[in-house]
């Protein structure tokens, strides 16, 4: 426990002396500030229009973050070698790469964290009253982030960094667009088509799942029953990708 | 852990790599490797680039895994959490964590090493001391100098008071002084017991630190000794410069010199002593000059030189 914790925070300390964290974590704190500017073409929904803008930039920025910390996670530490340093140490690569992705994760959350304070803090600005699906699209937005960097992680411990970011961003896209292909597939007269479109749908992370923005935009209610089941998917499916990472982490050679 | 069982012994090591998208390309860098590293001893791979030297570390550090044979540390397998907390390691070209101060990277290797609290705060400061650090040990080592980086390296390494060094290159692209610093370092835990295993290309380390040498070429092991054996193994020879008399005319004298060099009037032969001396005589009876006549003093260069010659098999051989 004590060297999970040292490589997490490791992880964690990584991210903050990154430059690139601190600029995108500014970024996105000026980005919600533009939601100020928005308000005062708006008439009178400065609710939906502050959730729409607030929690679009929010999920916006931190998937891109995701995105990049988890693509270069395990192939930068194996271009730059640094991991000859401490997978020879008496740490199980297992541990290791779990290690490394609580570290990623941690970083997410305190960012996840300060941006939703600056979301309710321009809420209670604008004396607009929250909504507990606001809470829930937060969330499960986490759930939606660890999912992703579960992905870049599994690209990231077999293929380089760029290539790990593109096709992180590929299945961020198609994750989200997993029902229309299974619904444009099944409309199709091709039985081909049609199992093909199903294949990539099962087989696809169905991130609109994981997405509560449209319900906290109109203050629609969620059944817990349902968002329960929306987190035990992201985090199975996140598991099973830690699991194909930590297989191909193990038996991979460092030449 | 066998209490008897050497710090290393390796019994046919090979590796072959897979290259290529397919991983239809196959590159053989180890072949059958037999070697034996005895507590307290200090060990040196000699080769050229590509003999295989730093993949034999890496199968020793669980970096890389072999294709056959076996390799044990300490009577375990190197994979085993119990064989690692006794070994060090410094890769070529160490890469610590650029973000980190020195400090905390030693801070960091020493807990994965299973070091916490009050011993690893003290730890931390000892060998901060002992690679001469504590004046840049809040710096972060993205500031630091090769030099600097090599033995914060090393301090990692023995952050955990290990019984076993290996060390991949430890010298290499280090100026002078750089150098001087890291053979005193080894040399230093030499002297407190540990057993040291490097590999290098550079044979005055070799000559400075190792009590072994095992010399691969091309994935093989050509020699294996200690250091006297290896320099003592041949027959003594004599190096003769002579002017006056052709290298036809020894030939024809039936002398069969090892080497032999024309530059300009004057040969180079290299000879036994026994023929050293006839041959001395017959130049003087046909009026040629004797410039030089002296014992030749073997050296590592010399033995690495003539085993790279006898294996004729390319560095890194494809066998597909």
């Amino acid at each position: 426990m004590r060297i999970f914790a040292a490589l997490a925070l490791n992880g964690f300390r990584e991210a903050r002396r990154n430059r690139v964290t601190l600029v995108v974590g500014m970024f996105a704190l000026a980005l919600l500030g533009c939601a100020t500017l928005v308000t005062v073409i708006t008439v009178y929904t400065f609710y939906r229009v502050l959730t729409d803008v607030g929690l679009g930039v929010m999920s916006l920025m931190l998937v891109l973050l995701a995105i990049f910390l988890s693509s270069g996670l395990l192939s930068r530490e194996i271009e730059r070698r640094t991991v000859f340093l401490i997978v020879t140490k008496p740490v199980s690569r297992s541990l290791f790469l779990v290690g490394r992705l609580a570290g990623n994760m941690l970083t997410l959350t305190v960012l996840l964290r300060g941006m939703a304070g600056v979301f309710f803090l321009e809420m209670l600005m604008y004396r607009v009253s929250f909504s507990s699906s606001q809470l829930v699209a937060i969330g499960v937005l986490w759930f939606e982030l660890l999912l992703l960097s579960s992905f870049g992680f599994v690209m990231s411990s077999f293929s380089s960094q760029t290539v790990s970011a593109v096709v992180t961003t590929g299945i961020y896209f198609a994750g989200h667009l997993a029902n229309d292909i299974y619904a444009i597939s099944s409309r199709s007269k091709s039985t081909v088509i049609q199992v093909v479109g199903k294949v990539t749908y099962y087989l696809l992370p169905n991130l609109s799942r994981l997405n509560y923005r449209p319900q906290a935009s109109y203050a629609l209610s969620v059944a817990p029953g349902e968002v329960l089941s929306s987190i035990a998917y992201g985090t199975t499916y996140a598991a099973a990708l830690v699991a194909l990472a930590i297989i191909l982490f193990k038996r991979r050679d460092f030449k | 852990m066998t209490s008897t069982a050497p710090p290393i012994e390796v019994r046919g090591l090979s590796k072959t790599y897979r290259l290529g998208f397919w991983m239809s390309r196959k590159v053989q860098a180890l072949k059958s490797l037999d070697l034996t590293v005895n507590a307290g001893e200090v060990c040196g791979l000699l080769g050229p680039n590509g003999a295989g030297k730093s993949t034999t570390l890496k199968v020793l550090m669980g970096l890389v895994k072999a294709s056959s044979g076996e390799a044990r540390l300490f009577g375990m397998p190197p994979t085993f959490k119990e064989t690692r907390r006794q070994i060090g390691f410094v890769p070529e070209n160490p890469a610590p964590y650029e973000y980190l101060t020195g400090k905390e990277f030693l801070t960091l290797a020493g807990r994965l090493a299973g070091l916490s609290g009050m011993s690893l705060d003290q730890r931390v400061g000892e060998v901060l001391h002992l690679v001469a650090m504590e004046r840049a040990a809040g710096l972060q080592i993205r500031r630091y100098s090769k030099g600097m980086i090599q033995r914060i390296a090393l301090a990692q390494a023995i952050i955990h008071k290990p019984k076993l060094l290996i060390l991949d290159e430890p010298t290499s692209g280090l100026d002078p002084v750089g150098r001087r610093q890291m053979r005193d370092l080894i040399l230093a835990e030499r002297e407190q017991g540990t057993t040291v295993l490097f590999c290098t290309h550079i044979i005055p380390d070799v000559e400075t630190l190792c009590d072994r040498v095992a010399v691969l070429v091309a994935g093989k092991q050509v020699r294996q000794g200690s250091v006297k054996e290896l320099l003592t193994s041949d027959a003594p020879l004599f190096e003769t410069v002579l002017e006056g008399v052709p290298l036809s005319q020894v030939h024809a004298w039936g002398y069969q010199p090892k080497y032999s060099k024309e530059i300009g009037e004057r040969l180079i032969l290299r000879t036994s002593d026994q023929d050293a001396q006839s041959l001395a005589r017959k130049v003087l009876g046909l009026s040629g000059r004797i410039i030089q006549l002296q014992p030749v003093r073997f050296s590592l260069e010399d033995l690495f030189l003539e085993a790279l010659t006898e294996v004729k098999d390319t560095v890194g051989t494809e066998i597909t």
